[in-house]
């Protein structure tokens, strides 16, 4: 510790205290006192040269944009790849892009804050309902004059879309939810991706059969088994229904979501026990190891597997009900807003255009060791992976893409109130008249 | 108290024998004894058992505890600590979270001290009242304040050089601040008690004698206090250092994060691998536990300071 310290004779603890008061203090030593005491407050001012020196007065001077990204530096490809793109921006216009990167998590937490102290102009953000809400507070500007975006097509469009009809958003990239399983692992038992829901249910007995529990599943961080309902409410009661029960505009305690919770503990002793223990990752371990068939995830899978994800193959999840089909899958949609605090919002439009071409996923992809898939139709395929390409065609395939549920939903009705009550069901799948109307009450309270 | 053993003989065997040969009294203090060691000794174990079980999968390989769970024994490794290091940029959070501990602790230290040579050595009649609200303020949580301080710290420009955003958000000198004013509240209630422990006739003859107020409290208190402000330093400085809730809501900027917000880049968008954060987790524990354990005397006093005289 640098405690100023008070003249040393007077420290010292040899002198009697009743001479301490007595003892002539010169002018000298009062005024080195003075002197020290004022440190502590001169050397807070000193700081003010570190605290500032990052952002060196750049303020917000015309010809450089504030980009926030949600990836901190050194998670590897995801950072990389926005990096790159920074940089590729920067090159072609000319214009200086200061970068701040923030990891996923703190990021998204903390993004109410951000918006409303001193965001960045241009920032990374999903699709969704979760743009459409900052869209309505007026936290974020319109885009809609840099739209239509060559390359992007009308899903990218709608998926861009607030509920006043305007864009708010970019799209860069995005991953399908499917079933994962090993190729290897099928081979071996003379397994075949199944299509219809009979096939389904035959290929799942064999592996119970065959001592293989036939999906790994894991809940304990909460959001995992999101996805497990939205694809079953999207195959029993179709996209339509799901979207605007997403919005709040269906009940919860209805008929309609009874059945999804029905389905889903009915399929529970085809899934892992005890979920509510095992975070994805070691769900997605018991995968790669074959003790489990397969697993309903995003492709992110492959990151839990350390490995490049060759021995992996997906199928989408079959259908249920033949009058709906199964043409609806969950693919998040990756992408940029232009924050409206920004003190930049023309520099902050304009890389917004760019980021959605293909030339800006070009760069990122040809800067990192492991390449997202690019919303653009005009970017360039060749670092992709086999798994990528699959992606790239299901959801192109694809009739209707959901964002999954924390993004198509308000977020404080997805952690508050979706995440405590599929965990509730899957600790006890019986009582789901209990969980529905507990579910319906609190939607009724935060979607008015 | 006679023992029929030799004193110089080994422990053990005094140990031994002990309870054979002496009075039922130092019998039960040693039972007592023995339980009141059990008892500490098992809730040792419970709190220090998680802290060691990331010590030790810190030295571990993330493939390798995935692969044969973390129940198994093997795949050492210290690739953990370098990558942490580098990965999560601890360099130069480290040196944020010293730019804002250090002046945090000296303008706590350096306030509280003055308010409570006043609230100690002057009869006001506001003085119980004052320390009161430095007291209310102590138990007042942080979040309820959330919003009102954040929204404040909006609205107080700062320069250029001073702030890159213009105002006090994402600068350092909101840290300082926040920080010196939540701690203020317990600082000034330990140092006045100390101050009144200070026999009166030294101020008496430092008057007798001339000497100022600024003098009575510059060179005649802060010397005697010594001690106190040692203690508050340590404490202050694990206190500060520790401090998460406000840098993550105050700064934005992710290289301004103070090292505790810092851990969180360890985790991916969905992947986290815990050995390595484990690792990460170590690393940030060590600045204090190195305070605790080289100011230790310092740190047990400070936890009952002014205990004794209010």
């Amino acid at each position: 510790m640098s405690r100023p310290r008070p003249s040393g004779a007077l420290g010292g603890t040899s002198v009697p205290r009743s001479a301490l008061a007595t003892r002539a203090a010169t002018r000298r030593t009062i005024l080195r006192g003075a002197a020290l005491s004022g440190l502590a407050v001169g050397g807070a001012s000193l700081l003010a040269a570190c605290g500032g020196d990052s952002g060196g007065g750049s303020g917000s001077g015309s010809g450089t944009v504030k980009f926030g990204i949600n990836e901190a530096e050194g998670v590897g490809a995801a950072h990389d790849r926005l990096a790159a793109i920074a940089k590729a921006y920067q090159k072609e216009s000319g214009t200086t892009v200061e970068l701040n990167a923030v990891d996923h998590n703190t990021f998204q937490e903390s993004i109410n804050t951000y918006l409303q102290g001193t965001p960045d102009d241009v920032f990374t953000w999903f699709a969704g309902f979760r743009m459409s809400q900052f869209a309505e507070n007026g936290l974020i500007t319109d885009l809609s004059d840099i739209w239509p975006i060559d390359g992007l097509n009308d899903s990218f469009k709608q998926a861009s879309t607030a509920a006043d009809g305007k864009q708010y958003f970019v799209p860069i990239s995005y991953y399908p939810w499917a079933v994962f399983y090993r190729k290897s692992v099928f081979e071996k038992n003379g397994w075949e991706a199944p299509t219809t829901n009979d096939d389904f249910m035959a290929l799942m007995d064999d592996m119970q059969g065959k001592g293989i529990t036939p999906f790994a599943f894991g809940d304990k961080d909460g959001w995992p088994a999101m996805g497990t309902f939205d694809i079953l409410n999207m195959r029993l009661n179709g996209f339509d229904f799901h979207m605007s029960l997403m919005a709040g505009d269906e009940a919860w305690d209805g008929d309609e979501v009874k059945l999804v919770f029905d389905t889903w503990r009915k399929l529970l002793p085809y899934h892992q026990a005890d979920p509510l223990g095992r975070t994805w990752q070691e769900a997605a371990t018991s995968m790669g190891k074959g003790d489990c068939g397969m697993y309903l995830l995003g492709t992110f899978v492959v990151d839990a597997l350390g490995e490049n994800g060759e021995d992996l193959d997906f199928f989408t999840f079959p259908e249920l009900d033949s009058s709906i089909g199964s043409d609806a899958l969950d693919a998040p949609i990756d992408g940029f807003c232009v924050a409206a605090a920004g003190k930049n919002q023309e520099g902050g439009k304009a890389m917004a255009k760019w980021l959605g071409s293909a030339a800006a996923a070009d760069a990122g992809n040809n800067a990192a060791d492991a390449p997202f898939i690019a919303a653009n139709e005009g970017a360039s395929t060749s670092t992709y992976s086999d798994l990528q390409k699959k992606s790239a065609e299901v959801v192109g395939a694809a009739a209707n893409i959901a964002q999954f549920m924390d993004r198509d939903t308000n977020a404080d009705f997805a952690s508050t109130v979706m995440i405590p009550s599929i965990q509730e069901f899957l600790k006890n799948p019986d009582d789901i008249d209990g969980v529905t109307s507990s579910i319906q009450e609190q939607a009724a309270s935060i979607f008015g | 108290m006679t023992y029929e053993t030799p004193v110089a003989a080994a422990p053990s065997s005094a140990v031994a024998s002990a309870p054979r040969s002496d009075g039922g009294g130092v019998a039960l203090g040693r039972r007592r004894g023995t339980v009141a060691t059990v008892i500490m000794a098992v809730l040792a174990l419970v709190w220090l058992f998680p802290l060691l079980w990331a010590l030790v999968n810190s030295f571990r390989e993330y493939d390798y505890t995935q692969a044969n769970g973390y129940l198994s024994f093997g795949g050492w490794t210290f690739s953990n600590y370098e990558e942490a290091w580098t990965r999560a940029n601890f360099g130069l959070h480290m040196k944020n979270s010293f730019l804002v501990t250090v002046p945090a602790v000296l303008l706590t230290l350096w306030l509280s001290s003055m308010v409570a040579f006043v609230l100690a050595r002057f009869s006001y009649r506001f003085n119980l009242t004052l320390l009161g609200v430095f007291l209310a303020a102590n138990l007042l949580p942080p979040q309820a304040l959330l919003i009102p301080v954040f929204r404040m710290f909006r609205e107080i420009p700062l320069p250029y050089f001073m702030s890159d955003s213009g105002s006090m958000l994402n600068s350092f000198w909101a840290l300082i601040l926040v920080n010196t004013a939540f701690q203020m509240g317990f600082c000034t209630f330990v140092l006045s008690n100390y101050m009144k422990t200070l026999p009166y006739e030294i101020y008496e003859s430092a008057q007798l004698d001339g000497a100022s107020v600024w003098r009575q409290y510059w060179q005649l208190t802060m010397p005697l206090v010594r001690p106190a402000l040692a203690a508050l330093a340590t404490l202050e400085v694990t206190w500060i250092y520790n401090e998460f809730f406000w840098a993550t809501v105050l700064i934005q900027q992710g290289d301004k994060l103070p090292v505790t917000s810092a851990l969180n880049n360890l985790r991916g968008q969905f992947f986290t691998d815990t050995n390595l954060v484990a690792a990460g987790s170590i690393i940030v524990a060590l600045p204090v536990l190195v305070v605790f354990f080289a100011l230790q005397k310092q740190f047990v006093a400070g936890l009952t300071l002014g205990s004794t005289k209010g």
